[in-house]
Parts: C-alpha cells; structure tokens; sequence
C-alpha cells in the first residue's frame, strides 16, 4: 500500500519542486479509480536533486520490481544521470518522472498546475485539463477508461453532464 | 461546447462511468479523496490477502 500523505508530506517539508500527475491527480481532481502508486514529475536543477534525495533517502528507494541485491545508489548522481526511475520505498510505490509524454518537464508543466493544500502542505497537481491532454498524447489503450472518468468530471464541474 | 474534441472510443467509455461516484467525490475535499484511496488500497489488498489464504486451504 502507498501511504500517498507520508510521501506527499515529506516531499512538500522538504521543499522539493514537484508536480502530482498520474492517477494521483486524478484522485485529487475526483477520480474513483483506485491507483496503486505516486507519480511526480521533479524539476531536475542541482538544488532540488538535492532536495529530493534527502527527502527520500530515509525510505530506501528501489527500483521496483529489479531483483534484490542491485548496486543502486540513491544518490544526486543517480538521479541526475536517469530521467525516470520507477521506485519501491518504505512508504510505498513512488514514480518519479523527468518528463511524461506529451507534457514535458517540471517547467512546462508548471503554468498547468494548481496548488492543492493537503495534508497539511501545500503541493502542486497537474490541472485537469492537461491531465487529460497528458493522457490522451500518451495514447495507452489502458487510460481510455480513465479519460472518459476525467472528461466526464470536467463535465460535471462545468455543471455540463449530459442528462441522464 | 466541449473543451477537447470528441473521441468516438473515448465517448464509448463515457457511457459507462458512474457519475453518482463522481458527484459524491467532487463533494469531498481533497484530503479526503486521499483518505478514501487508501482505504480502498487497504480493501483490496485485504481481499488479496483473502484470496491467497483461500487458495492455501483448497
């Protein structure tokens, strides 16, 4: 089980930049979909790197599903020589992104996220409507579900469902 | 008018969302949209758990 508060928390008190996307966000936005992971997308300067290992390191990341015993070093290096590390850690599963498809990095995501206050931090979500986007650019068979979930709650939001 | 462009499949799928879910969510606060995902991760993984005990005992 992902305990979503203990990362998010940790992650907000260490001042870390980053930006929920994922099924995360779509719970955030509504969404009744269960969803077994954090997704983040981290912004990749120096300091933040930084920032995001300390964060982390007391909850032993590991890449999920790598067979035990690997030389992985959660280090500044390491983050700073991948992008995207799909990860274990003792709060639970957590995907750290550098970019996602059809959205880029932290800074272009940036002016399409909103700042949700959450467990007593505040932290930033991808919007609903680029999530949307995000996820339509992705083009995995498997988020058409989750797309029509989402437009479904732009449209009631808009107060524009369809009757039923 | 719509904000995206119609999707045929994506509109297919629409159909068969549960808004009654969606309104009773739209209804709660953030944090507590969080609070119901874990305790829906803690009911599946306690059906898991079920499952493999049950399969034990065949």
């Amino acid at each position: 089980m992902t305990d979503f508060r203990a990362l998010l928390e940790n992650l907000a008190k260490a001042g870390v930049q980053f930006i929920v996307v994922g099924g995360a966000a779509a719970t955030a936005h509504g969404s009744a979909r269960l969803t077994a992971d954090l997704d983040i997308v981290y912004q990749r300067s120096p300091d933040n790197l930084r920032r995001l290992v300390r964060a982390l390191e007391q909850f032993h990341p590991y890449p999920r599903g790598a067979p035990p015993g690997l030389p992985f070093l959660w280090d500044e290096r390491t983050v700073s020589n991948g992008l995207n590390f799909t990860l274990v850690t003792g709060l639970g599963d957590l995907d750290l992104l550098g970019e996602i498809t059809g959205g880029g990095g932290y800074d272009r995501l940036l002016p399409y996220s909103v700042v949700l206050r959450v467990f007593g931090s505040e932290c930033r979500c991808l919007d609903l409507e680029r999530l949307i986007q995000v996820k339509r650019a992705a083009g995995r068979p498997k988020d058409l579900e989750a797309i029509a979930e989402l437009e479904a709650i732009l449209e009631e939001r808009a107060g524009s469902a369809p009757e039923p | 008018m719509p904000a995206f462009e119609p999707d045929p499949v994506i509109e297919a799928y629409k159909k068969d969302i549960d808004r009654t879910l969606i309104r009773e969510n739209l209804r709660l606060t953030v944090e507590q949209r969080f609070e119901k995902l874990m305790a829906l991760q803690r009911f599946a993984e306690e059906l898991r758990r079920a499952g493999r005990a049950a399969r034990q005992t065949k």
